[in-house]
């Protein structure tokens, strides 16, 4: 009993000891006016599969806001990209339809407007293309260190899931602290140029007022959209113009009928090359996301090998979408594609022989639709200087003309007219080829063929005229289109006794480089890969004997171990 | 320099850079073209060195290969160890050599 006293006496004392020690409990801290705003701009998810799915990781309020997601918008591929961190690295498992439905939701309803979407556009249309980010030099250089800029201005997110997503960056990737977020040297002491005491804030702090204001989750434009955001209506006939470095124009007609839901579709498309007269049939399907982003994918031939996926914007009418179609293991391989909703007018799409020399006659071929069946060459007009002299044949979709440049036809462009249809600028008049531009002026090609893929990279030759001041590389200078030339590749000379022309590829007749196999090579010096950078040379020989030169650099590198991608927006 | 005139070629090279820091300073060569994506700004980069070439990039790019995969040095071109490939060398003791067992990850 003496111990039991003792015992009992001993618990009550630690007892109160410890909850005299116990701090006492918080008080809810009120959030401020700006923490209420962003709170309540938090975007309500209606779905009950991306609350279920979502729901043991992310917490739901009680305006069915789910922690993180409701403050974030971004295009499909952002979305598709989450979704498979979610599935690799925090142990989400989900079937594929399951996938597909939270990413359409996901997209439809914490989407981008499509003014946001289209400065972004580069980066799902996956070109290779230099940008330079101006509204902010901190945000570029923190983002640039690792990844593309096309990445983060295709965001759009809440203060908080700003800081939340860089927090997210230093935790996978403890190394960017080092590499981008943190300050690195002494700190600054001067004052800045209008006399501001040191900024000496780390660079991701820099970055994050900046981002939270230019790139916000709540935007008119957004408000906007997503009140008129519909399922759009495609179903119909669409006249297709493509053009591809190195292949040239094409030009056909795409049948885009309804899918199994009313944002998705099939579609067969005819198109034509006009440079060889191949014809190429390709069948498709494509989901329309947030209303006006279509990510199909189509094939060619029974065998479904020449698969290319098509990334494209609906314009607001709906009469009009563009984009590229690509293929690749970079992605490099692509045309740039715009489909017109044919209606009961003529459309021109364009002319196999864009640039006319004056002083010349030779025929032409219009391609288009819906050319009427009485036509006459009265109804063909090339514009002052340019006259239609016979016409040779007339489908509703091909025109052969003969035609004539007078020899003092003012140089410059020219619009095509068929039947009261036109084409703007789709001929060029000029008097000779001044000189000539490759393009792309910095290519880029991976070594690859072993192990890893090959990046290729086409060029192409441009003539050009120099226009009415008959200055060189000024405004007026008129675009004569691409041009055959011969190709060839030049040292470019880095470093003593530079040897990068032997190893790194070869470049074909039609400007396609494919660059040499992946892996050490024992025969170059300290057995480097076979990288290196060289000049691409573009050479012309014109009728009167002068010889035209142009250069690009072309720099040949290691390939990509690692690849993010979301091909299965289009799926 | 006014009074003074050199007369061998160490003098005129010590004239020549006392002149050149007197005057405005020299300006920074053009930005190298920096491809889409690319990580130049590490030091050497990924695609590209400093220049915009390729002379400053590892060479063999195995032979560097797995500490950038161990300290996910280049953590949007390399799998990192960390989290996305932890197994990426499991099949490749020494990248110069079984280079062909390398995967392409897909994150």
């Amino acid at each position: 009993m003496k111990l039991f006293t003792i015992v009992a006496i001993s618990i009550a004392v630690l007892v109160q000891s410890l909850a005299a020690q116990a701090p006492p409990p918080k008080e809810p801290k009120e959030p401020t006016e700006k923490e209420k705003e962003e709170l309540d701009s938090g975007i309500p998810i209606a779905n009950e599969l991306v609350r279920k799915t979502c729901s043991p990781c992310h917490k739901v309020d009680d305006k069915l806001r789910l922690s993180r997601i409701s403050w974030r918008r971004t295009t499909p591929e952002g979305w598709e990209q989450t979704i498979k961190r979610m599935i690799s690295l925090d142990g989400l498992k989900l079937e594929p339809a399951e996938a597909r439905e939270i990413l359409k939701y996901l997209s439809n309803t914490l989407g981008l407007a499509p003014e946001e979407a289209r400065p972004a556009a580069f980066e799902v249309e996956k070109r290779m293309i230099d940008y330079k980010y101006a509204a902010n030099k901190d945000a570029e250089e923190v983002c640039t260190k690792c990844h593309s800029m096309g990445r983060v201005i295709s965001q759009r997110r809440s203060k908080t899931e700003w800081e939340l997503l860089i927090a997210m960056h230093r935790g996978y990737y403890p190394l960017s602290d080092f590499q981008a977020f943190r300050r690195g040297g002494p700190p600054q002491t001067q004052p800045g140029p209008d006399g501001s005491p040191p900024d000496n804030r780390h660079p991701m702090d820099k970055v994050i007022p900046h981002l939270t204001d230019a790139l916000a989750l709540k935007t008119p434009e957004w408000s906007a959209w997503s009140a008129n955001m519909r399922a759009p209506k495609l179903a119909g006939q669409w006249a297709f113009a493509g053009y591809q470095a190195g292949k040239g124009y094409f030009y056909g007609a795409t049948t885009i009928k309804p899918g199994d839901k009313e944002d998705e579709f099939l579609t067969e498309t005819r198109y034509t090359r006009v440079k060889t007269g191949d014809v190429i049939e390709r069948k498709g399907k494509a989901i329309v996301y947030t209303g006006f982003q279509w990510r199909g994918r189509s094939e060619s031939g029974a065998s479904g090998k020449d698969s290319l996926r098509e990334v494209m914007f609906l314009d607001r009418g709906q009469r009009e979408i563009s984009g590229r179609w690509f293929t690749g293991a970079y992605d490099e391989t692509g045309i740039d594609v715009t489909l017109k909703r044919i209606g009961n007018d003529s459309i021109v799409l364009g002319i196999d022989h864009a640039s006319l020399p004056a002083g010349s006659a030779r025929e032409v071929q219009i391609h288009g639709v819906n050319f009427p069946a009485n036509l006459s060459a009265a109804a063909i007009d090339f514009g002052p200087g340019v006259s239609v002299k016979r016409l040779v044949s007339a489908t509703p979709a091909l025109v052969r003309v003969e035609v004539e440049i007078a020899k003092d036809a003012t140089i410059g462009p020219r619009d095509i007219g068929v039947a009261g249809a036109f084409r703007e600028a789709g001929a060029v008049v000029y008097d000779k080829i001044d000189e000539i531009k490759v393009r792309p002026q910095a290519g880029m090609a991976r070594v690859g063929g072993i192990n890893f893929p090959k990046e290729f990279q086409q060029f192409e030759a441009i003539a050009f005229n120099n226009g009415a001041d008959r200055k060189p590389d000024t405004k007026d200078d008129i675009s004569l289109g691409p041009v055959d030339v011969t190709w060839s590749i030049e040292e470019y000379t880095a470093t003593f006794d530079d040897d990068d022309k032997t190893y790194v590829g070869t470049l074909d007749d039609n400007g396609l480089f494919t660059p040499n196999v992946d892996g050490p090579n024992p025969k170059r010096k300290n057995r480097a890969d076979n990288y290196g950078d060289v000049w691409v040379v573009a050479t012309l020989k014109l009728p009167d004997g002068k010889v035209l030169r142009a250069r690009a650099h072309l720099l040949v590198t290691v390939p990509l171990y690692m690849k993010f991608d979301q091909p299965e927006v289009a799926q | 320099m006014k009074h003074l005139r050199s007369v061998n070629r160490k003098a005129q090279r010590i004239e020549n850079d006392v002149v050149a820091l007197q005057g405005p300073p020299q300006q920074p060569a053009a930005a190298p073209h920096i491809p889409l994506g690319c990580s130049l700004v590490f030091s050497p980069g990924w695609e590209a060195d400093r220049n915009g070439g390729t002379a400053g990039l590892c060479q063999p790019v195995e032979r560097d290969l797995f500490d950038c995969h161990t300290g996910c040095f280049w953590p949007a071109q390399v799998p990192d160890q960390l989290n996305h490939a932890p197994d990426w060398t499991a099949k490749c003791a020494a990248a110069q050599k079984d280079w062909r067992k390398i995967d392409l990850v897909f994150p």
